[in-house]
């Protein structure tokens, strides 16, 4: 059966270059708008791992990393941050939030999906 | 004493405001124009996109077909081989190199945004509530700019703190990868 992963960013193009990559790689993909977005699907369904960005409208990606490790299901499930951010203080806001790492955009699909194998496996 | 031309410092800071809005207006206006057609553009590009590469899966399938029929030469499957390895890398270059517009456009809105704070800037030049007439003393009229100089220092940097840089990115090139 295969892993699903939530994807989480207030850009539509980007979500879709996501999608596209991780469904390439045979994972099924849940996508959210923005972060109480992401926090809602994250509640109807358990996934198994939360891409999200960090600057988006409604509710940020640090506040929904905060708000899910509130959270009984979801206090060990992997997060990764992929976002424009890349500054050593707003990685280390990241890792205080919960994060389990963080990627720079823009991304290259093969490095993106070797990363996800590497913390949930194929 | 000569009284001071209260008046004419009143219009052309009147000025200042009015021509600075305008200006700012026409740019916000090109801003938001730009930030659409890279929207529009971005959204028709990933359209094709996933056509084109629903195409060749089809086309990958049906060369399949053959190969697994036996129809095809081991140097004409191992040739399809090289060009699918080679459309593949392809693909993520154009998967990174899509991720343009999420960039431009946060930096497009971090712009528009600098320029609605400096039309409210500029709108104080004009919309002031200090009292200001020609036989006031010379040090409330100097009070007077000292306070609007003020106010416009506060502002700035009020809007600058609001407007943080989230893209620094010169480039396409793919980002860092930390795993915690």
């Amino acid at each position: 059966m295969a892993k699903t992963i939530l994807t989480v960013d207030d850009s539509g193009s980007l979500r879709q270059m996501v999608a596209f990559s991780l469904k390439a790689a045979g994972y099924d993909v849940v996508q959210a708008v923005d972060g109480q977005d992401g926090l809602n699907k994250a509640k109807e369904k358990t996934v198994d791992l939360v891409l999200t960005d960090q600057n988006m409208p409604v509710m940020d990606g640090l506040t929904l990393i905060t708000n899910l490790r509130t959270l009984a299901s979801y206090q060990k499930v992997p997060i990764l941050m992929l976002t424009t951010e890349s500054s050593d203080e707003m990685k280390a806001k990241g890792k205080a939030a919960g994060a389990n790492g963080w990627l720079v955009k823009p991304f290259d699909p093969k490095r993106l999906i070797e990363v996800v194998q590497k913390v949930i496996g194929a | 004493m000569k009284t001071l031309p209260i008046e004419e410092l009143r219009e052309l800071l009147a000025a200042v405001s009015r021509h600075g809005d305008w200006h700012l207006l026409e740019i916000e206006t090109d801003l938001q124009q730009t930030a659409f057609l890279l929207n529009e553009a971005i959204e028709k590009l990933s359209a094709s996109f996933m056509t084109v590469y629903a195409q060749l899966t089809d086309q990958q399938a049906a060369l399949q077909l053959l190969a697994d029929a036996g129809k095809l030469q081991p140097e004409e499957m191992q040739q399809l081989q090289v060009f699918q390895d080679n459309i593949g890398q392809e693909i993520n270059k154009v998967v990174t190199g899509m991720q343009f517009q999420d960039m431009t456009n946060q930096l497009l809105q971090r712009t528009i945004n600098r320029v609605h704070g400096l039309k409210d800037l500029l709108h104080e030049l004009s919309s002031h509530q200090f009292p200001m007439a020609a036989d006031d003393e010379h040090e409330e009229i100097r009070r007077f700019i000292m306070q609007l100089n003020q106010n416009f220092d506060q502002g700035s940097q009020h809007l600058t703190g609001n407007l943080r840089k989230s893209v620094n990115q010169q480039d396409l090139a793919t980002g860092d990868i930390d795993l915690f």
